[in-house]
């Protein structure tokens, strides 16, 4: 059997609440940026856009999903208190170091509940976000620039 | 203003990693089948318990692990490292690193899959880095884009317990690749 367009598969079970959680870190994610932004400058600056719309897409993407799926769709926040205060570059920097790692290791855990194309997906998110953090620690003149087990649990 | 989720994001993105792998259903029925086998032998059912040892002797022997191919990748990427940093000490600080994190890839790989992590000085001799920086650092870049990819496929492949661990490797991988442009 086959199907002329491709049907989204409803996402259950496991899958669901990882992506749940998922969700809310992409929501806080989004969120942080602003405050980053705002402490950075030309190419950083740029930089701290483009990261935010990608975790924009990437809340977008599992909005349909989990709502394609007839499940919970966790809900944003007004706002989110940030872990340290952000007076200046550096701690922008870090901070932006930070979210990425963070948002990985949600990613991290949804490829393991994942099967398939969701997992295919999970997986590129967990990327992007581990390849970001590099680009923030190179900006930020961090060394080393990687981290052997992007989004694993310390 | 709402606390960041915070509490969800900033502290629990650690409980979450772990909550899904310990609460996983593989985990949980092998615990079940340890308890089964548990019950079995104090009922003195040992024999027909070897006999369901899916590796037991009447059974043919389990075919290689499909991640042996990756430990020895693995172990050939951080020996290339380690040579392109011994060949142009400038880079050293850049390469050592990701030559440490390949080795530290390619133990955990090896201990999943149960096979003999090799000695380094077993791996096959690679070819020479080459004596220009940047031509050394484009091969080390194509040799890690092909690893990243096999990491990739490993892990849409692989089962639940052995999929965070091998998207690790492929983001690691990833980022390397980011680090040496």
């Amino acid at each position: 059997m086959s199907t002329p367009t491709p049907t989204p598969t409803p996402t259950t079970g496991g899958a669901a609440a990882a992506l749940g959680a998922a969700l809310a870190a992409e929501y806080a994610a989004i969120w942080a940026y602003g405050p980053i932004g705002v402490r950075l400058t030309d190419a950083a600056r740029k930089a701290a856009r483009d990261a935010e719309a990608a975790h924009r897409r990437r809340r977008d993407e599992l909005v349909l999903q989990l709502s394609t799926g007839g499940g919970q769709v966790p809900a944003d926040r007004a706002g989110y208190a940030l872990p340290f205060p952000v007076t200046d570059r550096a701690g922008a920097l870090r901070l932006a170091v930070e979210v990425e790692e963070r948002t990985a290791a949600y990613w991290r855990a949804a490829v393991a509940a994942t099967t398939g194309a969701d997992r295919e997906r999970a997986l590129a998110a967990l990327v992007d976000c581990a390849v970001r953090a590099t680009r923030w620690r190179r900006t930020a003149g961090t060394t080393p620039l990687t981290v052997p087990y992007p989004g694993r649990p310390a | 203003m709402a606390a960041w989720p915070a509490t969800m994001v900033l502290t629990c993105a650690v409980a979450t990693g772990r909550t899904t792998q310990r609460d996983g259903t593989i985990r949980h029925s092998r615990r079940k089948v340890l308890r089964a086998g548990a019950l079995l032998a104090l009922g003195g059912a040992v024999a027909p318990l070897a006999g369901c040892d899916p590796f037991g002797p009447d059974d043919p022997a389990p075919g290689p692990d499909p991640l042996a191919p990756l430990v020895d990748e693995a172990l050939a990427l951080a020996g290339a490292y380690r040579d392109a940093a011994a060949a142009h000490p400038a880079l050293a600080d850049r390469l050592a690193p990701i030559a440490e994190t390949h080795a530290a890839h390619a133990a955990e790989l090896a201990r999943i899959a149960r096979v003999t992590l090799p000695s380094a000085s077993a791996a096959p001799a690679s070819a020479a880095p080459a004596a220009d920086p940047d031509t050394a650092l484009a091969a080390l870049r194509e040799r890690e884009t092909t690893a990243r990819d096999t990491a990739t496929r490993a892990c849409v492949a692989a089962p639940a317990e052995r999929a965070a661990l091998l998207a690790s490797v492929a983001a690691a991988r990833a980022t390397h690749l980011e680090a040496l442009r």
